[in-house]
């Protein structure tokens, strides 16, 4: 199971700036749908990465999928010499993504994000109308399912029938 | 601009199937969860989650005693 509160506040309490989206940001905004894991596009930028590889040292991330005993090494050089990583952590399953297609990096993202409260700590998210932008533009056919609950969600809450 | 166009019309065709999903959407969940707060959706999402592994758990078990 992904603690997502204890996640949230891991990063949150590092002050590591970054951004909820996919199925966690559908979570925050309604939707009834299961997802197993959180996703954050996260800042590109020195600092930042060296306050995420600090916060998220003591959770031993390592590559999820990946046979055990992998010399993989969690280190500033490591995330900027990459870009997007899916984790397993003592907390969960979390991905971390510079970039998502369709929405860009965290600088774009943080121009469509409301704040919400989880487990006694605000975070940005992903707003509902990008969300859907977004999950429209990978053009997954698994996302299709979830951007007609995420229309509905709109709707619901705009008022309309 | 041609890319553009390609886009444009990729998600065109989307719609009639996003259209076709949106009828089966169970809008009184969503009603429900709208009733909620941000972090008990989060709550929520945890317990199904823990649901789901007790599932497959029990899944496997049943399995493995055929």
């Amino acid at each position: 199971m992904t603690d997502f509160g204890a996640l949230l506040r891991l990063l949150t309490e590092n002050d590591v700036e970054f951004i909820i989206v996919g199925g966690a940001a559908a979570t925050a905004h309604g939707s009834a749908r299961l997802t197993l894991d959180l996703a954050i596009v996260y800042k590109r930028g020195s600092t930042n990465i060296a306050r995420l590889v600090n916060a998220l040292r003591p959770v031993q991330p390592y590559l999820r999928g990946a046979p055990p005993g992998l010399p993989f090494d969690w280190s500033a050089q490591t995330i900027e010499k990459g870009l997007n990583f899916t984790l397993i952590t003592n907390l969960g399953a979390l991905d971390l993504l510079g970039e998502i297609v369709g929405g860009g990096g965290y600088e774009q993202l943080s121009l469509d994000t409301i704040t919400i409260e989880v487990a006694g700590v605000s975070c940005q998210c992903i707003s509902l109308e990008r969300l859907i932008q977004v999950k429209r533009a990978a053009g997954r056919l698994k996302d299709l399912e979830a951007v007609a609950e995420l229309q509905q969600i709109l709707s619901e809450t705009q008022g309309e029938s | 601009m041609k890319a553009d166009g390609q886009q444009s019309k990729s998600r065109g065709g989307l719609d009639p199937v996003i259209e076709a999903y949106r009828k089966d959407v169970d809008v009184t969940l969503i009603r429900e969860n709208l009733r909620l707060t941000v972090d008990q959706r989060f709550q929520q999402l945890m317990k199904l989650q823990e649901f789901a592994e007790d599932l497959q758990r029990a899944g496997r078990k049943a399995r493995s005693q055929k």
